[in-house]
């Protein structure tokens, strides 16, 4: 835990800048959770909540980068106020792009349910799970500023990419088996290809708490231990 | 221990285990650091944390207050203990130049102001004298804006035009390395800015060592920052470290504004 900033209005700005970015990721967490829920259970009504409510997530993009721009320009923070500032707006992005898929989603879960019931559906579920536990342990490793636990979600995609190569697989040879779904199910493919993009955005949002944590620059680094320099 | 950036080639000033006192009370306590050649060297910390006292150590300034000394360890410019007695320290003080925070010049035209130090150094050829007057203020920015009245009063100049004639001053004698003790600290932002641009353009042919308060301009223009407290180096290193990742809670508390 950081000491107090002498000037009080600095950590406000700064708890303020933090919290929102929080809020945001709870909010496109939610709308992700909702929009499989929707594709689950063939809930159109709640497929429409989601779409409505990306609004929302894409104003705090807007508010983030506002907040972040006046700290910059007001109290020209340096090093860890300075990376808790970059590392905020970057994350804010790779959340709003986590939203667009979950909205994405949602529009296929509108989709898939105008027709009759579809049981591989239910394939999905388990690269969500997984998704959603990247994008939980990303958020954490931001708010706790946990580097070990940001580094770790790059070798976790990994599993996520694996997941998404044998869902397509499985989705693809319902296509060619001429089920007569084949709409739904390229569908499906694109909901497996949003999930693995959400791992991706993910992995980066951990990358992104390393550099706040430790200002270490994991990306594109071939050798990702955490103990070597960079 | 303190950390230290690599060193490319001979340091211009090398500090080793320095201790420093006013009379009884120890101002600087084991200073070790190298300061590099051509490069823009800050120091920072809080008043009283002995920045100005090692800037004033380097050219002996501090032999003009009584009860005043190294007391451990010493300071090796060009390889030669600056306390050794074969130093002079008027000599040393040629080498090593001065700007101080307010801009002093003395109370005569421009012209003299720059050509008072070849002067005393035995410089008589006016062709001569000329000369290094304009490549003083060309090399200070200053000579398109006073070649027309050289001869004039240097307290005619604004402030920001007289800390550059004091630079320009400065290097009319030729140091090898130039300490400023907060050249900036009396100026508007706009002649800030304009003696940063210069200092910048300095590097090239002296060392500079500066200590200021401003952490900003300590970002904008240094190569390596050492931070002081209390009379101890905490932390040297390459500027871009110090203010994106530096090694020591106590640099990080002191120039992000978390202190005490």
């Amino acid at each position: 835990m950081q000491n107090s900033h002498i000037l009080r209005e600095f950590d406000h700005a700064i708890s303020a800048l933090r919290s929102e970015v929080l809020t945001m990721a709870a909010k496109a967490r939610h709308n992700l959770e909702r929009a499989i829920s929707a594709l689950l259970e063939r809930n159109v009504e709640l497929a429409n909540a989601v779409i409505a409510d990306d609004d929302d997530v894409d104003d705090c993009e807007r508010k983030i980068d506002q907040l972040g721009m006046d700290i910059l320009v007001r109290y020209h923070p340096v090093a860890t106020d300075l990376r808790l500032v970059i590392c905020s707006m970057k994350i804010s992005m790779n959340l709003e792009r986590i939203a667009d898929h979950a909205t994405s989603i949602a529009k296929r879960a509108k989709k898939i349910s105008a027709s009759q019931d579809l049981p591989d559906a239910a394939l999905i579920e388990p690269l969500y799970t997984l998704a959603d536990h990247l994008l939980r342990d990303a958020i954490s490793s931001y708010s706790d500023r946990n580097a070990t636990l940001g580094a770790s979600l790059h070798g976790r995609d990994k599993e996520l990419d694996r997941m998404h190569n044998a869902a397509t697989a499985t989705f693809g040879s319902r296509i060619e088996q001429s089920t007569g779904r084949s709409q739904d199910y390229l569908h499906l493919i694109l909901v497996t290809r949003s999930l693995e993009r959400v791992g991706d955005l993910a992995t980066n949002i951990g990358e992104d708490a390393v550099f706040l944590d430790v200002a270490r620059d994991l990306r594109h680094a071939s050798n990702r231990d955490l103990s070597e320099g960079n | 221990m303190i950390s230290s950036p690599a060193t490319p080639g001979p340091a211009a000033i090398v500090v080793k285990d320095m201790d420093f006192n006013y009379g009884k009370s120890t101002a600087l306590k084991n200073i070790q650091i190298e300061i590099q050649r051509n490069e823009i060297t800050a120091f920072i910390g809080p008043s009283g944390c002995g920045k100005s006292t090692l800037l004033r150590c380097f050219n002996r300034m501090n032999d003009f207050i009584p009860g005043a000394k190294v007391t451990r360890g010493g300071i090796w410019i060009d390889g030669i203990e600056i306390h050794s007695p074969q130093v002079d320290g008027v000599e040393l003080r040629r080498r090593i130049g001065m700007v101080f925070q307010k801009s002093n010049p003395f109370p005569r035209s421009i012209y003299e102001n720059v050509a008072y130090g070849p002067r005393i150094l035995g410089e008589k050829r006016r062709s001569s004298l000329d000369g290094i007057v304009e490549k003083s203020l060309r090399g200070a920015a200053l000579w398109d804006e006073v070649k027309d009245r050289l001869h004039e009063s240097a307290y005619g100049l604004s402030g920001g035009q007289q800390q550059r004639l004091c630079i320009a001053r400065t290097t009319a004698v030729e140091p090898a390395i130039i300490l400023m003790d907060e050249p900036c600290s009396a100026l508007d932002p706009i002649a800030t800015a304009r003696v940063e641009e210069l200092i910048l353009e300095l590097k090239k042919n002296y060392t500079i060592v500066m200590v200021t308060h401003n952490m900003q301009q300590a970002s904008r223009v240094s190569d390596r920052t050492a931070f002081f407290y209390l009379g101890e180096l905490v932390e040297y290193d390459f500027t871009s470290k110090i203010f994106t990742n530096p090694a020591k809670q106590q640099t990080e508390d002191y120039i992000s504004g978390r202190f005490g």
